[in-house]
């Protein structure tokens, strides 16, 4: 921005805008936040269809292969999974064994992938590092294992370089008929693929064992897949475990003879990934298609599968595709309102010119809201909303397909019906991932979804989000040039500059940037605190939380004390007016840097964040001179802060969204806890941004609120 | 002044701890394979490979890994394994830096005397620019980044400060523009105020062959004594040829595309290969085109050119590293005073700073976004390296016409003095002709210099 001060007789125009800019920044920063608001509303009214933009895939261009015999040899799959719950003993390994000998059977090489779910460590900065670097040697214990089945179909036609993966999780424990459903109908499109002769790329089953969460078990298979291993945790395991070894004595004498490698078994790089789920959820008018894209920080698949799970799924299958709504927003009233406002504002716009395509009926609107909001808030968490999350950490594409039956499946003809659709809906996708020759790069990775088939691209959804930041860059130059040439009419008015501190005029925001600093460096202490936190044992959330505020607040305080030089320093020069208006200043800037960046990692959290702190940021002023002036408009200003500054305290946002979605019954100190736990074991973004950029903000503001001036 | 000295030693202390405990963690961030840390030339494995390689007695260029003097193999080899090196190597450029802020400060004052301007200056009780500036090195993220993360940018800084602190040392190296003392010498004859420095100042304008030419005598000496060296080297591996093409070749043809925060990379990928050896030499010429207006331009302030020249070569280089806005930007240090003092203001050093912190920021999560998540593409990552050589491009130009204007209200103000002083109505406008006669003359002489320790940097570095 152009502080400009001693105004030139000509000056180049660009600077004389920056001028203008400055000059207006009050009335300017009201329109661009209403602006990014009412955008960020309007973005399900400008979201446009989605299409399928890499020619390759060519979805549903061959008719389904998948016939009733496929279905039949499920069916016979499903009963045999289910009957060995009425086993006695021993039925997780049974139910490999059974699994891993059908898939002997289909032809395709098997093996067993033995793994311990990862315990959750402290890792904030996994987002940015590699995969790979949170592989630690971890102590054993034999009970604590879970054991993933792996099929292995190689291609016909393939190199062997590339393949396809198909995740269906299972609790190995005690299978559910719908779960069993979902291994059905991944055999038989597995028996399949087994059988026919266009398939270029590698297909890899992966029956994973869900006892310790479908998450845990994928991505530690993935881990192993793409970073070998080699200790010796697979001897150790052999030799301690009996379960295991149980397992690898009876592949010797199984019926077919052949026996199962014990090593682990790799196709080529993964194109894409389908989770394959089905719940029994009885719904009453049509088998139902939910999908989950969400990965960790925000991450979502390329839009293409999507688009061509929802092509074939509503066009070539029947199926209802949906993608998750916040529900509780569909009936409220302010947004029914609001889109039979956007609803005849099109109207009217329509006919004015019928080529003006603006507006969408209201109840859409309200839905595609619904959606978005939903969207936005999975993706700003930064936590995946299924085992397909893991895959985005190795830049694979992929997604979960929860399939949910009509009516119960009970029934055999309706189970029949319900398997030969989902199957041929899997076998068109992988047909079409089949005839990709390179990865999904085409369509977009930077998206919201306001319905199956609606998208809003990063292109648009940016704006609202730069609309509601660029006051703060403007307002913080404004205030700058503002107080550096207070300063300097004071200076000269004085003629008296033998003051160390004014000397360094230009300099004069290293103060205010020293303090700021500080207090950032005092956020990412309090980002690390839950780590020794999590060492105490036997604690109960409530007094975690109370045990890290305590300690946030007492480590601000030494960090006051240790370095008080710094302010002491400040408080010399702290006689003259503006003091306040620099630091505020440093503030915004520190601000709008920590959004921008976090709008890069995670979009969402950034613009929720945004919408917290822009209005904060730009009307945090000295309370002191409020009260002294004591008008109508200063004394509102003052109330405007207090809530403001209330409500932008990390757990007060927190209890007030939740008491929102949930009521306020439910509501103690400890969730906010629970709540931070699960985004730090997440490994999420989000939580650095709370910690190092909303915080921090916030004691700023409080600390401009009660500035003595 | 001894509690302000007593200061500085404490956070020089500091820096130093805190790179010990940075070194002896576990590296989670994995610095030493960013990009922006060790460049084909910096990097620390790649040199541990050319030992390696040398070790084995195999040609230490063979796969194109190691692109360094093989002289250099024999210094910094058999060090590869130990970190403590980088350290030192900070620590002495930061006091380098700081011996250097202390001549320039004394020969400032020296000046401002000799223009009778001493007033001033005590009057506003100057910061210890020499403490700024050897401390804005030492707690730079930049410098910090670069040592931590192995790469050999602290030692080739080091050549370079060495050589600039040695040209600061034999002669006087800052002054107020010359024009001034012209000015003065003539108008002051009259009156016998301070007349002996004057004369004195007046002797050094005056240009003579001799330093010069002992100058390149040394010079071409000493580098004549390091090619022979170097060529007893490599003599089993293609000689000196061979070295030339794989250093000098390998850092001006850009055969290494390999994203890092400069420009260049993006260029060469897109460029087509027919078109290539034009903009190579378009790339480097706009280096050369830049030496001489500067030289003209900044004469009375070799130190102040050194700077720039060093913030041109390492925005323009083939493979720049953070390291090398270490460097620049410690030396900006040493200008605080001129730069932001009483006279002059940057008036953009807020923006500046601001842009600082968030486009380093910025970049590694454009290169995150780019090569590990692959939702982004290069040219995102591109765009901040654009934006980091924009702010480099407006630092110079802020802190050259900064320097200038200071310079420029200098001159006013002794202009001024001399004028209340004197209280004559003697106008000086008849002077100027002498007086651009002797400026191009000394510019010419004060390039020559600068040139001087260039080479010598360059030497240095090719060792």
């Amino acid at each position: 921005m152009a502080e400009t001060e001693a105004p030139r007789p000509r000056q180049r125009p660009i600077v004389r805008l920056g001028i203008f800019l400055i000059s207006h920044s009050f009335s300017f920063s009201v329109v661009c936040c209403t602006a990014g608001v009412l955008a960020l509303l309007l973005l399900p009214i400008l979201a446009k269809n989605t299409y399928i933009s890499e020619n390759a895939l060519m979805p549903g261009s061959a008719n389904p292969m998948l016939s009733n015999q496929d279905v039949l040899e499920a069916n016979r799959f499903v009963k045999d999974l289910i009957a060995l719950n009425s086993k006695p003993r021993g039925s997780g390994i049974e139910s490999q064994r059974l699994i891993a000998q059908y898939m002997k059977d289909l032809g395709a090489e098997v093996n067993y992938h033995k793994f311990h779910p990862q315990i959750t460590q402290f890792h904030p900065l996994q987002f940015f590092s590699s995969p790979d670097s949170g592989t630690v040697e971890r102590n054993i214990s034999c009970s604590f294992h879970g054991v993933n089945t792996v099929g292995i179909t190689r291609a016909p036609r393939g190199d062997g370089k590339e393949a396809i993966v198909l995740v269906t999780p299972y609790n190995s424990q005690k299978i559910k008929q719908a779960e069993a459903l979902s291994l059905g109908t991944a055999y038989s499109v597995f028996s399949l693929l087994s059988r026919v002769t266009w398939l270029a790329k590698d297909i890899i089953w992966l029956v994973s064992d869900s006892q310790h969460g479908e998450y845990a078990a994928v991505s530690a298979w993935l881990r192993d897949y793409h970073i070998p291993m080699f200790t010796r945790l697979h001897t150790v395991n052999a030799e301690t475990c009996p379960d295991i070894n149980y397992l690898y004595d009876v592949r010797d004498n199984s019926v077919t003879g052949r026996k199962i490698y014990d090593g682990f078994k790799r196709a080529g790089t993964m194109a894409a990934a389908l989770v394959i789920k089905v719940v029994d959820r009885s719904e009453t008018f049509d088998d139902n298609l939910n999908i989950y894209a969400e990965a960790s920080n925000g991450q979502m698949p390329n839009l293409d599968l999507i688009n061509i799970v929802n092509y074939l799924a509503v066009h070539r299958q029947g199926f209802r595709v949906k993608v998750e709504k916040l529900w509780s927003l569909l009936d409220s009233k302010w947004l029914k309102n609001l889109g039979e406002l956007f609803e005849s504002v099109g109207q009217v716009v329509s006919s004015i010119n019928p080529q003006w395509k603006f507006g969408i009926p209201a109840a859409d609107y309200t839905e595609g809201i619904a959606t978005l909001a939903s969207s936005l808030y999975n993706q700003a968490l930064g936590v995946p909303t299924g085992p397909h999350g893991a895959f985005r950490d190795y830049q694979v594409d992929a997604i979960t397909l929860e399939l949910s039956p009509r009516a119960s499946v009970d029934k055999i003809i309706r189970q029949n019906d319900f398997l030969l659709r989902g199957g041929r809906l899997i076998e068109g996708v992988i047909l079409s991932v089949n005839n990709l020759l390179e990865k999904f790069h085409q369509s977009f990775f930077l998206y919201l979804l306001t319905s199956p088939g609606k998208f809003v691209s990063v292109g648009v959804y940016m704006i609202a989000f730069a609309l509601l930041v660029a006051p703060l860059p403007m307002v913080a130059a404004s205030l700058y040039a503002d107080a550096i040439n207070l300063n300097s009419s004071q200076n000269n008015e004085k003629t008296v500059a033998d003051e160390p501190g004014t000397a360094l005029r230009s300099l004069k925001w290293v103060n205010a940037a020293k303090k700021v600093f500080v207090v950032h460096l005092w956020g990412s202490v309090v980002s690390l605190l839950p780590y020794f936190i999590c060492q105490i044992p036997n604690r109960s959330p409530t007094v975690s939380f109370i045990i890290w505020f305590l300690l946030s607040v007492l480590s601000f305080f030494i960090m006051f004390l240790i370095l008080a030089s710094p302010f002491s320093h400040a408080k010399e020069s702290q006689l003259h007016l503006r003091e306040w208006a620099i630091l505020k200043s440093v503030t915004m800037s520190a601000t709008f840097i920590g959004l921008c960046l976090m709008s890069v990692i995670n979009f969402s959290t950034a613009e929720l964040g945004g919408l917290l702190l822009v209005p904060m940021c730009l009307m945090a002023q000295p309370m002191r001179r409020d009260i002294r002036v004591g008008s109508l408009s200063t004394l509102s200003r003052l109330a405007y802060n207090l809530v403001f500054c209330l409500i932008g305290f990390p757990p007060v946002t927190f209890v007030l969204l939740k008491g929102a979605f949930e009521g306020f019954n439910s509501i103690n100190v400890g969730d906010f806890w629970c709540w931070v736990e699960s985004l730090w074991a997440w490994s999420s973004a989000t939580y650095l941004y709370i910690g190092m950029v909303h915080l921090p903000c916030w004691v700023l503001c409080i600390h401009i609120l009660f500035h003595h001036c | 002044m001894a509690a302000k000295e007593g200061r500085f030693w404490g956070w020089a202390f500091a820096s130093v701890i805190f790179r010990l405990i940075l070194i002896y963690f576990p590296n989670n961030l994995n610095l030493s394979s960013r990009p922006e840390v060790s460049t084909p030339l910096t990097s620390l494995r790649r040199l541990a490979e050319g030992y390696w390689l040398k070790q084995s007695s195999l040609s230490p260029y063979a796969g194109s890994m190691y692109h360094g003097s093989p002289l250099l193999l024999y210094v910094l080899g058999p060090l590869t394994a130990k970190s403590l090196v980088f350290v030192i190597a900070d620590v002495v450029n930061a006091l380098l830096i700081r011996v250097i802020g202390q001549n320039l400060q004394i020969s400032y004052n020296q000046r401002l005397k000799a223009l009778s301007l001493d007033a001033i200056p005590k009057e506003k009780a100057i910061l210890p620019s020499r403490d700024i500036a050897a401390l804005v090195y030492l707690w730079n993220p930049f410098t910090i980044v670069s040592c931590v993360g192995l790469s050999t940018s602290p030692i080739e800084n080091m050549a370079v400060i060495l050589s600039l602190y040695g040209a600061c040392t034999r002669y006087g190296p800052e002054t107020p523009p010359r024009k001034l003392f012209d000015g003065k010498v003539e108008d002051s004859a009259s009156s016998n105020h301070s007349h002996r420095a004057m004369k004195q100042q007046g002797a050094a304008t005056i240009f003579s062959w001799k330093p010069v030419l002992k100058f390149l005598m040394w010079s071409v000496v000493w580098s004549i004594y390091v090619l022979v060296l170097c060529g007893l080297c490599v003599r089993h591996y293609g000689g000196l040829h061979e070295m030339f093409k794989r250093t000098y070749g390998f850092i001006l043809t850009v055969p290494d595309l390999s994203p890092n925060i400069g420009v260049l990379w993006y260029f060469f990928a897109e460029v087509f290969e027919f078109f290539r050896n034009f903009f190579l030499i378009v790339f480097h010429m706009n280096i050369l085109f830049m030496v001489l207006p500067l030289a003209i331009r900044l004469n009375h302030r070799p130190c102040f050119l050194a700077f720039v020249y060093i913030a041109i070569s390492s925005m323009l280089k083939s493979y720049p590293s953070v390291g090398d806005a270490a460097l620049y930007l410690g030396l900006l240090g040493l200008f605080v005073n001129e730069l932001a003092g009483k006279f002059i203001d940057m008036q953009f050093s807020f923006f500046l700073f601001c842009v600082y912190v968030g486009v380093s920021l910025l970049s590694p999560v454009m290169h995150n976004l780019w090569i590990w998540r692959g939702t982004g593409n290069a040219n995102f990552y591109f765009a901040t390296a654009m934006a980091y050589a924009c702010f480099q491009i407006v630092l110079v130009v802020e802190s050259v016409s900064a320097m200038l204007s200071h310079d420029r209200k200098l001159k006013k103000l002794s202009i001024a003095k001399h004028q209340e002083s004197k209280s004559q109505q003697h106008s000086t406008n008849d002077l100027s002709d002498s007086r651009t006669r002797t400026t191009v003359k000394s510019a010419v002489a004060s390039w020559i210099e600068d040139l001087c320790i260039l080479r010598n940097n360059a030497f240095l570095l090719s060792i």
